[in-house]
């Protein structure tokens, strides 16, 4: 059943409806995460067909890695998106729970590349945790020198 | 406190920290939350304590009538919060944790706003955890920046 909810950046120059099909999102502890968001990326899989965007004209993208990009608004910094470029993942996607008006219901079902995760702080709860090895296994994707 | 150095996801901002503290802040506010899809974990350093390559490449957006977020316009990461007032030049720099290039020997001591946070996910282990009231009353803060 679907799911629609609305959400946007911080300054609201970019907003988007997602129709979600899934209730649960992963924490991504990678460097590149962590350097990005400051912590980890906490995100939910969209299909592509079910998201919509407006003030597209602010949305800024980088290509991170050999296999990903990364958005956000060049007005206030939020991160908007990460999407696959290449392997099995590319209808997708992943939002940034934050981005959310309304997480209600949305819970964290797994940490990826876990091993890389600060000592500083932790998730609470039972996520099933992934090593980075792990990681590339369950994403189909095979070891690149910077995810 | 000690020395630290960082830099951005893809680079082009670069930083060196001298007398960091430790101890790791959470704010769930949803200014935070929005910029950083979950919420801001910093450290702070002192404003003259931090020392800044890449310059050119930091936007700083005003997100209330009393603060600013820094992020380099190039890769999008978060780099630091800080007040404008009373004095925008003296205010400390509240650095995200993330940015630092060693992470080890950090520790999350208190969380703000937590009743902000989204339910699906929480924060494990015992330190403070303060409601935006209870914040802005120990602080005297004006609310979420």
């Amino acid at each position: 059943m679907m799911d629609e909810r609305t959400g946007g950046c911080m300054c609201g120059a970019v907003r988007f409806t997602a129709q979600l099909t899934r209730k649960t999102y992963g924490a991504c502890h990678c460097d590149m995460c962590r350097r990005w968001t400051g912590s980890a990326l906490l995100a939910i899989s969209v299909a592509d067909d079910n998201i919509r965007w407006t003030g597209t004209g602010s949305i800024k993208v980088l290509h991170s890695s050999a296999w990903a990009m990364r958005a956000w608004c060049d007005g206030c910094g939020s991160g908007l998106y990460y999407k696959f470029t290449d392997g099995p993942h590319t209808a997708n996607h992943e939002i940034p729970i934050g981005l959310f008006d309304n997480a209600d219901g949305l819970v964290m079902e797994s940490e990826i590349y876990i091993d890389q995760k600060p000592d500083a702080f932790a998730y609470a709860g039972s996520a099933t945790r992934y090593t980075r090895a792990e990681t590339l296994a369950l994403i189909g994707m095979s070891a690149s020198p910077e995810e | 406190m000690n020395s630290r150095t960082g830099e951005c996801l893809c680079g082009a901002v670069r930083l060196e920290l001298s007398q960091l503290r430790s101890d790791v802040h959470a704010c769930h506010c949803e200014n935070c939350r929005r910029q950083t899809g979950s919420c801001t974990i910093s450290v702070m350093a002192p404003h003259d304590a931090i020392s800044i390559r890449g310059a050119e490449y930091i936007t700083t957006f005003a997100s209330s009538a009393w603060a600013t977020r820094s992020f380099c316009s190039r890769c999008g990461s978060s780099l630091w919060y800080r007040l404008t007032k009373p004095d925008p030049v003296t205010a400390e720099y509240y650095v995200s944790a993330g940015v630092l290039d060693d992470v080890s020997d950090l520790l999350l001591t208190q969380e703000i706003y937590v009743d902000r946070k989204p339910a699906g996910w929480a924060f494990a282990g015992e330190h403070e955890r303060l409601t935006g009231d209870e914040f802005e009353a120990k602080y005297a803060a004006g609310g979420q920046g």
